[in-house]
């Protein structure tokens, strides 16, 4: 058997987890060496990122152009008062690093779009997204279909959140399979129309972060083909099965060139 | 932390190889061996009190 390459502060830092019969040491050298990228760091990349960084996942490559406002600082609990106008990104990284310097954190603050998303996600172990609009959801799902990296897509609004896992080489239900036509994505409502109270963004993040945590170490069972629904108001958690449309543009049996033709309106949303 | 420190030296080594875990904590004596077994990772073969110093034990474990 190997020797194990941990570091004293290692063992002290990650003792609580490695005890567990699921990690070990074997698993967190697993965490150590894999890498996650996460779109999104506000709402739900706050406690993805902070979660991931501390339970040791080696490298985190965090996506956000946008920069801090007060509006956000009741649910993105990565950022401070201080970091009002500062780059999420720019945010992030300062606290990550303090919280746990064995994650290398790569920042890119350019806006996630179809010129640069295969190149953003490519060599990720899993992906993580934590955007506030449709488009997005759906070009990082057609993006890691592409790539065949598994992801977790996640969103929340008012009270309640909804979340599912997709491994590409499983073949399981994609985000397109159950929400094809995003033509009508604008006139959702947001966050600031609809409201949302910032732990809902805690739980899902957290569950989102435990996706990642779970398929590096290939622990438990992830959210595929179903969508986890959770409801604060009524403490309800509950588990809907979606199936894959075989015709599915994205992961079916004839994929469509989705990332390089299709319009996904990422500018539009965010003008 | 004496059970991580054991569950990381278990993980190095291959089937039915012994490691000798030395104890100065009454309560580890129980617990080491509970822990191990709860996850299957070894199995207790002997604890021995080491007189020669301050009360110490030696377990020795032999790995599932």
């Amino acid at each position: 058997m190997e020797k194990m390459n941990l570091t004293e502060e290692q063992i002290e830092r990650y003792s609580r987890q490695i005890v567990l019969k699921e990690v070990g040491g074997v698993g967190q050298e697993k965490l150590l060496s894999s890498r996650v990228s996460l779109i999104g760091l506000g709402a739900l990349g706050s406690p993805v990122a902070y979660y991931l960084a501390a339970a040791g996942i080696g490298h985190l490559n965090i996506i956000d152009y946008d920069s801090v406002e007060i509006s956000n600082l009741h649910r993105q609990v990565l950022h401070f008062t201080n970091d009002i106008n500062t780059k999420k990104t720019e945010s992030a990284i300062e606290k990550l690093t303090i919280l746990n310097p064995d994650c290398t954190i790569e920042i890119n603050s350019e806006l996630f779009s179809p010129d640069n998303s295969k190149e953003t996600l490519r060599d990720s172990d899993f992906v993580i997204e934590g955007s506030n609009n449709i488009p997005t959801k759906m070009l990082v799902n057609d993006t890691c279909i592409n790539l065949k990296i598994p992801f977790t897509i996640a969103g929340v609004l008012r009270f309640h959140g909804e979340i599912m896992t997709i491994i590409p080489e499983e073949k399981t239900t994609c985000y397109r399979c159950v929400f094809d036509d995003i033509s009508d994505a604008s006139k959702g409502m947001s966050c600031s129309e609809a409201g949302v109270i910032g732990l809902i963004s805690g739980v899902l993040g957290c569950i989102e972060a435990n996706e990642a945590i779970k398929h590096i170490l290939n622990i438990g069972d992830l959210i595929k083909n179903k969508i986890l629904y959770i409801d604060l108001l009524k403490n309800k958690f509950d588990s809907i099965d979606v199936y894959r449309n075989e015709n599915c543009r994205a992961c079916g049996e004839h994929p469509e060139n989705l990332v390089e033709n299709y319009q996904y309106g990422i500018e539009d949303i965010l003008k | 932390m004496t059970f991580v420190y054991t569950k990381l030296k278990l993980e190095e080594l291959n089937k039915d190889d012994i490691l000798g875990v030395t104890l100065d904590f009454p309560a580890a004596t129980k617990s080491v061996p509970e822990n191990c077994k709860r996850q299957s990772l070894a199995e207790l073969i002997e604890i021995q009190e080491i007189k020669e110093t301050k009360k110490a034990w030696l377990l020795k474990l032999r790995k599932l």
